[in-house]
């Protein structure tokens, strides 16, 4: 009796400051997201005047939020596979591979992850510059100087490519170390039989790593939508700040433009409320998707 | 033989294109703090003429950025500490105990992680406001809005989500034999989770930590929004010497602050990158 | 209805007249100042303004300025002013605000300034703190006083335009060049009712190097076909005839060629969202001369068309690589680190006629300071407010460079500074006044609309068709929110 008493004031004290915590400075403020966006409210003044689920049908016919829509989907999709992809095959190499500073090569691509987003929008502006930048002065060698240089973040059909190009270059570290604590737990013996059978290392790759890790993978796809979301806007603020001509425009970053310069607070908290429900579903499908009976070593 | 040659030179070619890629635009950054001002027009991948360290002094003393170094190191600090002692036990209990509402608890922690913190900041700060107006109503001054510690209480429960997330992905798969074993030598449940259990978390704790020190440290939505006078942090301090239009730049003060925010960041992943492979690998996100 | 439609017509009317005495008299002026230079409008604004506010203007000055002398006690009083830190620096603030402090005795200034002073103050005045003073233009990104405009917080500033210029014997409104206050720049609802004291004007035009036609011994263009022609002829050399910052600076560029192509009642109506305005004959020929110039603008300008990078646009005219740039005075400042080609110097024009035999013009930007409905202060308030149109603050004003719309302080300008402000003396137009305010309409940002598509014509990505339809689709629904 005593005993389940004791355990009950253990729970309680353990889990009671996380749980006010979250529903203070979570919960609430989620909840008042969801509120707010039924009411059109300036921002400033008190007339908050509620219009039912009006935002939510101006946003259904709204074509710059379309656009913005389909910006964070294909950025989402790109980034996604090009950073998954190529992080699999450098945490591969870098952990079944003998390689002569390895070390060094697992910190260094690390690096680009605890950078502030302000250092990475520096960085790539001097790299895009149509002229002196780094990425056409290398390109200029190949295709003579003459040519017109590549407008890396004037071209509209090019520029959210160069975003994808900044948002892979900052995740594939974290994702690669990710992959490379998962796989040294691969047991050895089975890469020993392999090689035992005359099995290549691509095949090695495919048979034994990935599907060992694919939970591992399964989880980091979640994680993945959640932070390209984030991200995407943290850079396109710094980058681009949704030009040219809207061409970069992604969720929270015409949400920002809604809620603070058009003084249309309560149309941004719906832009809110989607960008929720859509990162939410997304999950869910990524989740439904790839389930696989978990394999165990 | 010979393809398995040209395979390991590939190799290395990926490796090493990857590993200039990272390298010299970093190092660049930290040539461009050492550029006068007039040096950053034109071309951006010039050497600077010369060591001009007057960016620093400039940065320190016109910019306050010692000020707000200290502010960031505050809030940091202090919002790590809130963290760790709000999520370990909780992480903890949520892992390993099934109690009436667990699951309710594990699944609203989960669904935290897809709220985005840029739509909530402002929600947060009107209800600050409301707090601070009820509190000057009763006579006392506003304590909710800039104020570091509150700053600090944010970020952690931020944080929260993700930090038990990766906690008790790792509490999860400690057989439960230690704890049994615990008791039968008498061990209360505060001493078995923290003499037992917390040491055995200790690389999932320092990834835990490094995570979320570089968020902390890199944020500035919360602060910015949260501290509206005086007080800044670091990263808010930078985005002010960001040049504003129809004012003249001060490119060098810049660059030099942009070096005072990363080497911190530098200097702890450095020191802890080991503990960081090992934690992971232990951690939650194995899946 | 109808009535409201007169009085917008009247509105536009004097709008009309006005304008064309607005920046641009700041010479004409100055020969009827010249005979009295310590004396300011008192003798030239009856001159100018016949109505019958005159005959009281006099007696009520009198009345006032014993009150202010005698029933004024010393009385310990904060005032909060937040100023927004632009190219003309700090500084000026600071002195400013000691030399009225000085003047009124027991007043104590709390000065914020900073370059983005919308994140400092919008977070406290969220929070129901707001500064007695602002001084913060329209048009910029954060849009904090259209925001306050939408939102009906700003308080009317009719009464400080009646009160005398502390120090002086002279009404406000009688100092202000006239035409500053009749336009929708300061009477953001067209209602006639002043919200935003006009401050720091200062002309829009195209700059370019003045050095670079000798040396190439060019004629500075002063129609569009001459301009075209220029066009043609720099292109055979390498340069490019236009860029331009970012599209933010065609705000300024559109209204003035609209105002030139159709008349001022013609751009007010465009302000005010008139039905088809857009689709209009006179518009048409704006947006084709946009597109033209698109053909003519250098290749890399798009892409550094953003707030990251828009100075390696202006870089373009210091090095000789495009010719024209539209901007504001406050460019020489901005570029002053900047290296520059031998033989730079700076050139600046009003934008030419866009009709065959018209006036060229020029839009008259100035920066605008209101007083928060919700402020504490409000009368040491709009005391500050007037004082600011004293000699004194117009003078600590114009050591940096920063012009009040006060007859005849452009004439203290020296060099370059003196060339930019008689841009209006070769008979250009000024132009001033943006949109009208309107409740916020969700989705919907007409400069976005207007000038942000500039980047989609250049890039060829959109046609002037589309363009058209959307600035026209945007108008339409403004047009709605108006009240």
């Amino acid at each position: 009796m005593k005993k389940v008493r004791g355990k009950s004031i253990f729970i309680t004290v353990c889990v009671a400051p996380a749980v006010i915590l979250f529903i203070i400075f979570m919960l609430i403020p989620t909840f008042n997201v969801f509120k707010m966006s039924l009411y059109k409210w300036g921002g400033y003044s008190n007339n908050k005047e509620f219009v039912g689920l009006n935002n939510f049908k101006i946003l259904a016919e709204d074509s710059n939020f379309f656009r913005s829509f389909q910006n964070t989907v294909l950025l989402i999709v790109c980034v996604t596979i090009v950073t998954m992809a190529l992080s699999l095959i450098f945490a591969g190499i870098l952990s079944r591979e003998k390689i002569k500073g390895q070390n060094f090569f697992r910190i260094v691509f690390y690096i680009p992850n605890i950078l502030s987003v302000v250092v990475i929008s520096a960085i790539f502006s001097a790299i895009y510059d149509p002229n002196n930048g780094l990425l056409n002065s290398i390109i200029g060698i190949f295709r003579g100087k003459e040519e017109t240089p590549i407008l890396w973040l004037g071209d509209q059909k090019l520029v959210i490519y160069s975003l994808v190009i900044a948002m892979v270059w900052q995740a594939i570290g974290y994702y690669m170390v990710m992959y490379m604590a998962s796989m040294a737990s691969v047991p050895e013996s089975l890469y020993e039989s392999a090689n035992l059978e005359g099995a290549g290392k691509v095949y090695q790759f495919f048979t034994i790593t990935l599907p060992l890790i694919w939970t591992n993978i399964r989880t980091t796809l979640t994680f993945f939508v959640i932070s390209s979301i984030n991200i995407s806007f943290l850079i396109v603020k710094a980058l681009t700040n949704g030009g040219p001509d809207g061409a970069t425009e992604v969720f929270l970053s015409y949400m920002y433009k809604q809620a603070y310069t058009n003084s249309s607070y309560g149309y941004g908290m719906a832009i809110g409320v989607v960008v929720f429900l859509f990162s939410f579903g997304l999950s869910a499908v990524i989740n439904f998707v790839t389930k696989r009976e978990p394999l165990e070593f | 033989m010979n393809t398995n040659k040209l395979y390991k030179i590939f190799i290395y070619v990926a490796l090493f294109t990857l590993a200039i890629s990272i390298v010299v635009p970093v190092g660049w950054v930290f040539l461009a703090s050492i550029k006068e001002n007039s040096e950053f027009y034109g071309n951006p991948w010039t050497m600077p003429k010369g060591v001009y360290f007057q960016n620093f002094i400039d940065a320190f003393e016109k910019a306050q950025m010692g000020e707000y170094f200290i502010n960031s190191i505050l809030v940091t600090a202090l919002a790590l500490l809130i963290l760790l002692v709000v999520a370990l036990p909780a992480a903890y209990v949520l892992a390993r105990y099934r109690f009436f509402g667990s699951k309710v608890f594990n699944i609203m922690f989960m669904g935290g992680l897809f709220i985005n913190v840029n739509y909530i900041v402002v929600p947060i700060f009107l209800m600050f406001v409301d707090a601070d107006k009820f509190l000057r109503n009763l006579g006392g001054d506003g304590f909710f809005l800039n104020n570091l510690f509150v700053v600090a209480l944010v970020y952690a429960a931020t944080a929260l989500p993700f930090t038990i997330y990766l906690l008790s992905g790792f509490f999860v798969t400690i057989p439960h034999d230690y704890e049994e074993a615990a008791y039968m030598d008498g061990c209360g449940y505060f001493r078995t989770m923290v003499q037992i259990m917390m040491p055995m978390a200790l690389p999932s704790i320092i990834t835990v930590i490094l995570f979320n020190f570089l968020s902390f440290w890199n944020e500035y939505i919360i602060s910015m929004t949260l501290l509206t006078k005086g007080s800044k942090t670091l990263p808010v301090g930078l985005m002010q010497l960001m040049q504003a239009q129809k004012a003249a730049a001060n490119y060098g003060q810049l660059y030099a602050g942009l070096v005072i925010v990363m080497l911190p960041t530098l200097i702890l992943y450095i020191l802890v990158q080991k503990k960081l492979t090992q934690g992971m690998s232990l951690g939650g996100l194995k899946g | 209805m109808k009535a409201k439609k007169i009085v917008s017509l009247l509105l536009v009317a004097t709008m009309a007249t006005s304008l064309l005495a607005g920046c641009g008299d700041s010479k004409n002026d100055a020969a009827a100042d010249n005979s009295a230079s310590t004396d300011t409008a008192a003798d030239t604004a009856p001159a100018e303004t016949q109505d019958t506010a005159e005959a009281e203007t006099q007696d009520t000055a009198e009345a006032e300025t014993q009150d202010t002398a005698e029933a004024e006690p010393v009385e310990e009083q904060t005032l909060k002013v937040a100023a927004f830190e632009g190219g003309y620096g700090a500084d000026m603030w600071s002195d400013v605000v000691a030399a009225f402090e000085a003047s009124h005795p027991g007043v104590t200034v709390e000065l914020t300034i900073d370059k983005k002073i919308e994140d400092v103050i919008s977070p406290a005045m969220k929070a129901g703190d707001y500064p007695d003073v602002v001084h913060l233009a329209t048009g910029r990104e954060a849009a904090l006083t259209e925001t306050l405009t939408k939102e009906k917080a700003l308080l009317p500033l009719t009464d400080v335009l009646e009160m005398t210029v502390p120090g002086e014997d002279v009404k406000v409104k009688d100092k202000i060049i006239p035409g500053f206050l009749d336009t929708l720049a300061t009477n953001p609802y067209g209602d006639g009712v002043t919200y935003y004291a006009p401050m720091f004007y200062s002309p829009c035009g195209l700059f370019y190097n003045a050095g670079l036609f000798k040396e190439k011994g060019w004629d500075v263009p002063t129609t569009w076909d001459e301009m075209w022609a220029l066009g043609d002829t720099a292109a055979a050399e390498g340069i490019a005839l236009f860029t331009y910052p970012t599209t933010g600076y065609f705000d300024a560029f559109t209204y003035a060629t609209l105002s030139s192509a159709g008349g001022s009642d013609f751009y007010n109506s465009c302000m005010t969202y008139e039905d088809g305005i857009w689709e209009s004959e006179n518009a048409t020929k704006v947006f084709d001369l946009i597109a033209k110039l698109g053909e003519y603008t250098e290749g890399t300008t798009v892409a550094n068309a953003n707030n990251d990078n828009f100075t390696k646009n202006q870089q373009l005219i210091l090095d000789n690589k495009a010719i024209f740039c539209p901007n504001g005075t406050w460019l020489p400042g901005e570029m002053a680190d900047a290296p520059r080609a031998d033989g730079f110097e700076w050139g600046f024009m009003a934008i030419p006629a866009v009709n065959a035999g018209g006036a060229g013009c020029s839009f008259c930007w100035f920066e605008q300071m209101w007083i928060p409905a919700a402020a504490e202060n409000q009368d040491m308030a709009k005391e500050f407010v007037a004082y600011m149109y004293s000699d004194e603050a117009a003078q600590i004003f114009a050591q940096s460079t920063a012009i009040q719309p006060i007859t005849g302080v452009s004439d203290s300008l020296e060099g370059d500074n003196k060339m930019f402000y008689s841009i209006y003396d070769n008979g250009a137009t000024a132009v001033m006044g943006g949109f009208a305010s309107t409740a916020p309409v969700e989705g919907v940002n007409m400069l976005d609309t207007l000038c942000g598509t500039v980047n989609s014509i250049v890039s060829g990505d959109k046609t002037v068709a589309e363009w058209q339809a959307a600035v026209e689709e945007a108008s339409d629904k403004l047009r709605e929110a108006m009240e």
